[in-house]
């Protein structure tokens, strides 16, 4: 199949050459044309030239402004592409942003699905992300099998921005248990505890978790390069913040990790790793 | 002083009388052309649009709901090609947007003042509200006649934007402040204490405020109106959390309070003064 990729960071990258390595055909646009390097693709002048000659597009981009622009600006992919075709975007944006670009895809007949994804960089290597899709089952079904090349488990949540809302809730689970996780390590170490024991001690019982195997694991060793980069789930908890003030409902968890979360930002550890949430606990 | 006035709602209309009332020549435009009537009424001149409201004017002041607003009438304002103008906001918006809106409207050549203002209803009304300015000191200059008819305690605070951080600094003060007053009530009942004995003997006190004496007096009223509705003090919470996560500052006890207001919101307190947030400790609590 002819396909579209345009995103080309630490996660779409991987995920382009899994679908190459499936025997599809790709065309990438990139802002900065030095991302695309050695990607076997033809290289597209604008994302509505990208868009005029594939049937599916994938996105996996940073900002809701970003996804935006890229759908709907100047030369921008509803330019291009053909009614019937399907726009993937696995970018972390705002539901509401998912939900306004569908809809105006949708008015020139294209399709929109929100499939962000949960996984890490190791998941898009090994082809093992979490990817949780809005917008109508029958284009889901379409595009499983693509989907299929970059993940285990994808699930259909509902109607679009259902896939952002999954996102969401999947971020302020997974940052709150990191929160958690480090203020633990925190009080192990304050206590005069060996944290390695502790961590190893309770892998085995309720408070079990993936977060406390792998981030604990960096924080025993403090080790804080990224994995994921602490910055992305900063803009994250800005979307997962503004849902919930749009829809009136109290997130007192969230709302405290994400200063946590603005003070590890402050100490220009934006690009390391979120288990740097140590670090904030240990500055005071 | 020839002046425009932009938006006459609860707030606004009160500051246009009082500045008629300080002998200005007012010209106002609402979006709403029944609101405009008692100012008309009271010898103020009609516009048709905001540009001109600023036409042959030496000032424009803006007094509506939210920085997309403000940025539309200050488009409009920018199209009358009034150089030298000054155009002053005094709505609560977030400090990055003012500081946008100057930078636009100086490219117009309009001096941009944001001067937001506390006090509520009662105050517009009296004349007596706070003012905190963000601005040239050429543009607060030209302002300060009309400032002085709208408040009392009117302070130049800093460059653009600087007004709007002060406001937002505000919020957070009476945000926290009243949830203090709140949760120290509701302590206080769940306690078997009369909350009002205790409002007396705190007043003395280094926990004396204003929030404790007055908020705290109409929360033993149980009395709910507003005042300033709890929806208004969320809105503004949010612009002070916004403001944190883009320069990356931590404050756990907004985040903590505008999660409060948040439920207020969602609880159906949201029409009511930000003093109902007590009524949400209680339910939280099993006291209602």
């Amino acid at each position: 199949m002819k396909l579209g990729f345009i995103g080309l960071g630490v996660m779409g990258r991987p995920m382009a050459l899994h679908m190459h390595e499936a025997g599809h055909e790709l065309a990438v646009w990139a802002r900065r044309p030095e991302s695309i390097g050695d990607l076997p693709a033809r290289v597209c002048a604008t994302p509505a030239e990208l868009g005029r000659c594939c049937e599916v597009v994938f996105t996996v981009i940073t900002s809701s402004a970003d996804v935006e622009g890229v759908a709907l600006g100047k030369d921008g992919l509803c330019d291009g592409m053909a009614p019937g075709s399907v726009l993937v975007d696995c970018s972390t944006i705002a539901p509401d942003t998912a939900r306004h670009v569908a809809a105006r895809l949708a008015e020139k007949g294209i399709h929109m699905l929100d499939a962000p994804v949960s996984g890490g960089v190791q998941g898009a290597i090994d082809a093992t992300l979490a990817i949780m899709a809005g917008g109508e089952a029958e284009v889901l079904e379409r595009v499983r099998p693509l989907l299929d090349c970059l993940g285990k488990r994808i699930v259909h949540v509902g109607p679009n921005g259902a896939g952002q809302v999954a996102k969401a809730c999947n971020q302020m689970i997974m940052v709150a248990a990191i929160e958690a996780a480090a203020e633990a390590m925190r009080l192990a170490a304050a206590s005069g505890v060996d944290c390695a024991k502790v961590r190893q001690a309770l892998a085995g019982g309720s408070a079990a978790s993936r977060v406390l195997d792998v981030m604990g694991e960096r924080m025993v060793r403090r080790d804080f390069a990224a994995g994921i980069e602490a910055r992305l789930h900063h803009k994250d908890f800005g979307l997962v913040l503004e849902a919930a003030r749009r829809s009136a409902v109290p997130v007192p968890l969230a709302a405290a990790v994400g200063q946590q979360l603005n003070a590890l930002m402050a100490q220009g550890w934006g690009r390391d790793d979120t288990s740097s949430l140590l670090r904030i606990l240990e500055k005071s | 002083m020839k002046i425009g006035f932009i938006g006459l709602g609860i707030m606004g209309r009160p500051m246009a009388l009082n500045l008629i009332k300080g002998g200005h020549q007012v010209t106002v435009w609402a979006r709403r052309t029944e609101s405009m009537q008692p100012l008309l009424e009271a010898g103020a001149t009609g516009a048709a649009n905001p540009a001109e409201a600023a036409r042959g004017n030496e000032l424009v002041i803006s007094m509506v709901a939210d920085a997309p607003d403000v940025a539309e009438v200050m488009r409009g304002v920018a199209s009358a090609g009034e150089s030298g103008l000054v155009a002053v906001d005094m709505s609560t918006i977030a400090p990055a947007a003012a500081r946008q809106i100057g930078a636009d409207l100086a490219a117009a050549g309009i001096d941009f003042v944001d001067a937001p203002v506390s006090g509520g209803e009662v105050g517009a009304i009296a004349g007596t509200l706070s003012i905190m300015a963000g601005g040239s000191d050429a543009g607060f200059a030209r302002a300060k006649p009309a400032f002085e008819c709208m408040g009392k305690n009117i302070v130049h605070v800093g460059t653009s934007g600087a007004g709007q951080v002060t406001k937002a600094a505000n919020q957070i003060v009476t945000g926290m402040g009243v949830l203090a007053v709140a949760e120290a009530f509701a302590f206080a009942a769940k306690n078997g204490v009369d909350a009002g004995k205790v409002r007396e003997a705190l007043l003395g006190g280094f926990a004396y405020s204003k929030i404790l004496e007055n908020h705290g007096q109409r929360m033993l009223d149980r009395n709910f109106k507003p005042g300033f509705k709890s929806w208004m003090h969320e809105k503004d919470l949010n612009i002070v959390m916004q403001t944190a996560h883009e320069l990356g500052l931590c404050l756990p006890g907004s985040a903590a309070t505008a999660q409060m207001f948040n439920a207020m919101v969602g609880s159906g307190l949201g029409e009511e003064d930000s003093i109902a947030v007590l009524k949400l400790l209680e339910r939280l609590s099993g006291q209602a």
